[in-house]
């Protein structure tokens, strides 16, 4: 009884203290939602792959080489799922298909079907479709397959980890490869790093989506025809075969750190990314990529791509055009916070999206050391940047919803930049060539939902960097996601944008909580500059995620500028017990990590005085 | 998806230190023998036998009921006295035999035909055998005494191997007991079943009344016939190499070899012991170190080093070792060194920033334990990795692995488990047994913990090493060292596999059928098609060395049993003096066991 009359109490206080405060900001989950499926504590679900079953049910596959079919999966009469164990003893399985009763799924070293041909369940006859070689590295990851719509069996080869990526121990290392269902190889495309995530959009053209590591700058996502080279030259040995599509040796590649672009001006079977997403910003480890064909049931988003991340848990948004034929387009962020490291994504009958996970050895954002969850659109509006286009002489961008005229008139609303990577077969590169942009001109549409900009020095084949921070829609509510990434490998011909000049610089006031006491208001500004930053995508403030934790780190007993020298040229070598490097985060303002740098150090103190008692 | 330098093999170099023999020419090493014991060139037994067949010669010692009954001075006890000791013996025993080694002729290791069974005590082999006071009252006499860890036992007339490294107890000036003596290790066919057991006083059987510093081996003879054969110790008498002062000089910059640089050091200084713990930074530094080697007597010594990074290891201007290496692999090399004084240096840079720095230098002679000649902090634990195991208790368990064979690491391996308890890992590419094990099922946290980079899995219990090669020939064909077969994938039949291949040269269709079968493992090809090849097939059953023909169905060769039914054998001569044995098949179907 006491208990009870205390909850009341309480709830009528959070009431109270609710009433006197602004509505808050809107939030990703507020629009999309995601549910978390049960796994039974004695399954080790390290998710490999996932397939949709047409009769409602989900198929998972592991790393420990298990196949769990999972009924129930769309939570729909109760929230508990039933997990039946299909298949067994596989050699990690990180890509799962099904097909006219079979599971086709990738092991190690071989594409395999998998029937149950007594239909009790369980399988019980495990055929190779095709045998992989393998040296024996544990990095020779193979993934798939990837099933096409003449019922081709797509399978992605990665790289032998040898302090750099190594495809010559091992055949087709570094290759997509085309396999018939009788067990014929075809060679696709070379130059394949750590491929995880690929699919092919309503097209059939296949995207794949690349982790950030040596001859890779940055995580991308590349469209890949027959014959291309996507960059990494680990697999080469094999373009000498005589069914090698592509021709092309190490000594053809340039490796003097300027940006890819530049070596794929000498050398065009260098195929440049559709997309890069900016290392440590648009996640660490790309994986899985995955086009919206659920006509709206999954996302405002339809035709659009969703490409997941496994290091910082968290699916971001992917528009593309085809500019001079040439794919190219835009990344944005779209949905965080999921329970581990993403490897896979499938649309569920639905429309919802099956999310499974992994974190492994390369920590992630996500605790948990694996997990499955669906992802799902709850049909809500919101204030989103919804295309984005390149323009002869600048970019157009489409909303979701009307905007306010007056902020898209002001320069102060935008802030642009442009810069790239370095394309050298050292580990990651550093963002250089960077430049700030500044707005010539500014159109909307008729319908306000079209907003076309002119910038001063567009750069080909350069990402350009929007952050709208001051677009507002007719309720006066900012944009969810702020900031996009274009990469611009073409640019489109057509007149130039006639138009007014911006307003003045006429600042708006963004609403920043003024940083009086260091109460609440100061902990969510705090906390609101950590996400802007990505900051929290890595650390949080008493737990070690992929970096160390903000109180860990103040213990170090860093100045406030010591901590700035160190975001922009992080020191991994401080940090010896964490498998991931931290990125040099030179792009945010000076003023921003300062703060941030100041409120670590006030955790020290904190922690001081609570020793004290 | 993220940079590690290395792989991290498995690096287990097995310590290959030679050691003393009791030679078993003669019996003069024992003290007062009975007559029951002899010196022979062979013994052979089935695995139902309880008594040897012996042929004469010499290399084996054997115990035969020479009398009319077993007494206690039918004991062997060794003229040698040795404190700490690491023994090394083979040994083999008849059916439902019972022996037992006692170290300083009071602390017993048992040894037991222990085959096949589910649970083991004290009692059984790999054992060490319990404590016995009358005092304590009828039916209590009995207590301690250590269950090893699982039964690794093999069959009865197999040679089992069997380590044991012991630590006697200690005394004051007084003669009082300071510290009691610990088995450090026993390891029975090459399964750990016991490690750093302490025994508060001597086990049941002693042959003497007090503990002591010095005694014999005694081994038991008082139950029935028993072999041995290489009877190898190790004891720790003799002094080992030191290091003095250790002076170095300290760079930094970004070295990629081992080379002293020409520019002068930033800092230097002398520490009273090696460690890494003066380098002030975590990358870019290549630190010299300098120290006087003092060394006893002429003799091997064997360096081990150990670092994150390269290195180099000199002594007196000669490089014994360099390398890129993590901190948790060994490095041995061995060198005569005269006795007196020597330089000793080490170079050692490291030129990325992720890992741990460590520096670690231990030194072994033979004759004297390993000794570590770094400070105790400048090498690191290796990582808290809990056991992942597979276990195969309910119904029979598969799973895919690489697995390593006769030191080669095999891709396409599939590991097969059974309730019970017959294990064995095969090779899907040459449909192939590679191993044969009993006990528990399979190590697998090479593969799933971390990121899993050597990826193998290991068995857990006692290991049979099979030649890994495809077992059908067509008659008078050489058995290739892999045959040209293609893989069909396997089926399941009541949750075991059934192996199906395309043998191209034969033009037939085999299938493979693998299952447990009393204490060992029923292996069943069968040939599918009509192929004219298929009246012209051998199954090739053993290759190598001490291969033996018992009777007509069941021959052995080192590790194994092999029993079929059926045509009689051939036993082919092979080069170097080699033999392989042959059946051919009769009808579409071939059947045969692995007994261990």
């Amino acid at each position: 009884m006491k208990k009870y009359t205390a909850f009341l109490l309480l709830f009528s206080m959070a009431l109270g203290a609710f009433a006197q405060t602004k509505p808050t900001p809107k939030k990703e989950q507020d629009y999309y939602e995601i549910k978390t499926l049960p796994i039974p504590k004695e399954i080790y679900l390290e998710v490999g792959g996932l397939a949709t079953m047409p009769d409602g049910r989900l198929a998972v596959s592991t790393r420990r080489g298990e196949i769990w079919i999972v009924e129930n999966p769309y939570q729909k009469t109760s929230h508990q799922t039933y997990y039946r164990r299909f298949a067994s003893g596989l050699h990690e399985v990180l890509g799962l298909a099904y097909k006219d009763g079979a599971f086709y799924c990738s092991q190690r070293g071989e594409l395999t079907k998998i029937s149950d041909t007594d239909r009790d369940g369980v399988a019980d006859l495990y055929e190779p479709i095709y045998t992989f070689d393998l040296s024996g590295n544990y990095h020779e990851y193979t993934y798939g397959p990837v099933i096409d719509k003449n019922g081709d069996m797509w399978v992605s080869l990665n790289l032998a980890w040898v302090g750099f990526g190594e495809g010559k121990f091992a055949k087709w290392r570094g290759w997509f490869v085309k396999i018939t269902p009788d067990g014929k190889l075809e060679p696709f495309a070379g130059g394949l790093r750590s491929p995880a995530g690929y699919s092919f959009n309503d097209e059939g053209d296949l995207f794949y989506g690349e982790n950030q590591g040596d001859w890779v700058g940055s995580g991308r996502v590349t469209h890949l025809a027959k014959a291309d080279f996507a960059g990494n030259p680990g697999g080469l040995k094999w373009a000498k075969e005589p069914n090698s599509p592509l021709k092309l040796s190490l000594e053809e590649i340039q490796d003097n750190g300027s940006p890819m672009f530049e070596a794929a001006k000498k050398n065009p079977k260098i195929k440049l990314p559709a997309v890069w997403f900016p290392h440590a910003i648009m996640g660490i480890s790309t994986s899985d990529i995955l086009q919206d064909t659920t006509k709206g049931k999954f996302s405002p988003f339809p035709g659009q791509y969703f490409v997941a991340d496994q290091g910082q848990s968290k699916v971001m948004r992917m528009g593309l055009e085809k500019v001079n034929g040439v794919y190219q387009g835009f990344a944005i962020n779209y949905r965080e916070g999921f329970q581990s490291g993403i490897l896979r994504e499938r649309f569920g009958l639905d429309g919802s999206m099956f999310v499974g996970m992994t974190s492994r050895g390369w920590g992630s954002t996500g605790k948990d050391e694996y997990g499955l969850q669906r992802l799902f659109w709850n049909g809500n509006m919101p204030f989103e940047i919804d295309m984005i286009k390149a323009k002869s002489d600048g970019f157009e961008f489409s909303f979701t919803q009307p905007v306010d005229v007056n902020s898209v008139k002001k320069a102060a609303s935008y802030a642009i930049r442009s810069y790239i990577y370095k394309y050298q077969h050292q580990y990651g590169s550093p963002i250089i060539e960077l430049k700030d942009l500044k707005i010539k001109g500014v159109e909307v549409s008729a319908d306000r939902k079209k907003v076309r900009i002119s910038i001063d020095g567009i750069r080909q084949f350069f990402i350009h960097e929007f952050t709208l921070k001051g677009v507002l829609n007719e309720k006066g509510e900012p944009l969810l996601h702020e900031t996009a990434y274009y990469t611009l490998n073409e640019i489109p011909k057509g007149p130039a944008l006639v138009a007014a000049a911006p307003q003045d610089e006429i600042h708006v006031k963004v609403t920043e909580v003024k940083v009086v006491s260091k109460g609440l208001g100061y902990e969510l500004a705090i906390s609101n500059l950590l996400k802007k930053h990505t900051c929290s995508a890595c650390h949080a403030k008493d737990s070690k995620l992929v970096g160390p934790a903000f109180t860990e780190i103040a213990k170090r007993n860093y100045s406030n500028q010591q901590i700035l020298d160190l975001v922009y040229k992080p020191r991994p070598e401080n940090w010896p017990d964490f498998a991931t490097e931290m990125a040099p985060m030179s792009h945010v303002p000076k003023a921003d990590v300062l703060k941030i740098a100041g409120w670590i150090n006030g955790l020290r103190e904190k922690e001081g005085l609570k020793n004290r008692d | 998806m993220k940079k590690i330098l290395f792989s991290l093999l498995l690096v287990a170099p097995i310590c290959a230190w030679a050691q003393q023999s009791i030679p078993l020419t003669d019996l003069s090493a024992f003290d007062q023998p009975s007559k029951n014991w002899t010196i022979e060139q062979a013994v052979f037994s089935n695995y139902s036998d309880t008594a040897f067949q012996v042929s004469p010669g010499q290399g084996v010692l054997v115990n035969t009921l020479r009398g009319g009954k077993y007494h206690r001075s039918d004991d062997l006890k060794s003229k040698m006295q040795h404190g700490d000791i690491r023994l090394l013996v083979d040994f083999m025993l008849p059916k439902g035999m019972n022996s037992g080694i006692y170290l300083q002729g009071r602390y017993e290791v048992q040894l037991f035909d222990s085959w096949g069974k589910k649970t083991v005590k004290y009692n059984d082999c790999g054992g060490i055998y319990e404590r016995w006071d009358e005092s304590r009252g009828k039916g209590n006499e009995g207590y301690e005494g250590y269950a090893p860890r699982q039964n690794a036992s093999k069959a009865p007339g197999l040679w089992q191997t069997l380590e044991i490294d012991f630590q006697a107890p200690r005394f004051d000036a007084n003669g009082r007991k300071t510290a009691n003596a610990i088995f450090k290790k026993v390891i029975l066919n090459g399964v750990l079943v016991q490690e750093n057991i302490e025994v508060s006083g001597m086990t049941r059987g002693a042959i003497f009344d007090k503990e002591a510093p010095f005694g014999p081996i005694l081994i038991q003879g008082d139950h029935g016939p028993i072999a041995f054969r290489n009877l190898r110790y190790e004891t720790y008498e003799k002094p080992t190499a030191s290091l003095g002062e250790v002076s170095y000089d300290y760079y930094t910059g970004k070295f990629t070899d081992p080379i002293i640089p020409t520019t002068s050091p930033a800092k230097s200084g002398k520490i009273p012991a090696l460690t890494y713990r003066v380098i002030p930074v975590n990358n870019d530094y290549l630190i010299h170190y300098k120290a006087e080697l003092s060394i006893p007597e002429d003799d091997n010594y064997e360096f081990q080093t150990y670092w994150t990074g390269s290195g180099e290891l000199k002594i007196d201007g000669k490089v014994l070792n360099n390398g890129a290496h993590w901190f948790n692999e060994m490095v041995p090399a061995s060198t005569f060194l005269k006795a007196g004084k020597h330089q000793l240096e080490i170079i050692h840079i490291k030129d990325f920033p992720w890992g741990p720095k460590a520096l670690g230098l231990n030194v072994k002679r033979i004759g004297s334990r390993l000794v570590s000649l770094h400070e105790r902090t400048s090498l690191l634990d290796p990582d808290a990795v809990g056991l992942i195991e597979v276990k195969a208790n309910a119904e029979p368990v598969l799973q895919r692995s690489f697995a390593f064979h006769l030191g080669k690491k095999k891709t396409h391996v599939i590991q097969v488990g059974d309730p019970a308890g017959i294990h064995y890992s095969y090779d899907l590419k040459q449909g192939a047994i590679l191993q044969v094990w009993r006990g528990k099922f399979l190590d697998a946290t090479q593969m799933w913990d971390n990121r899993g980079e050597p990826q193998t899995s290991e068995p857990l219990g006692l290991n049979v090493v099979q030649d890994g090669k495809f077992p059908l020939v067509l008659a008078h064909q050489v058995q290739p060292d892999s045959t040209e077969l293609v893989y069909k994938g396997y089926r399941l039949e009541a949750g075991r596999p059934v192996f199906m291949y395309d043998w191209t040269a034969a033009k037939l269709w085999v299938e493979d059928r693998i299952q447990p079968a009393g204490n060992g493992l029923r292996r069943t090809l069968s040939l599918v098609g009509a192929s004219p090849q298929k009246s012209d097939v051998e199954a090739v059953l053993a290759t190598g060395h001490h291969l033996s023909l018992l009777q007509n169905g069941l021959a052995s060769q080192p590790g194994n049993f092999i029993e079929w039914k059926g045509a009689a054998a051939e036993l082919l001569k092979m080069p170097a003096g080699a033999q392989q044995i042959r059946v051919p098949f009769s009808g579409a179907q071939f059947t045969f066991d692995l007994i261990w």
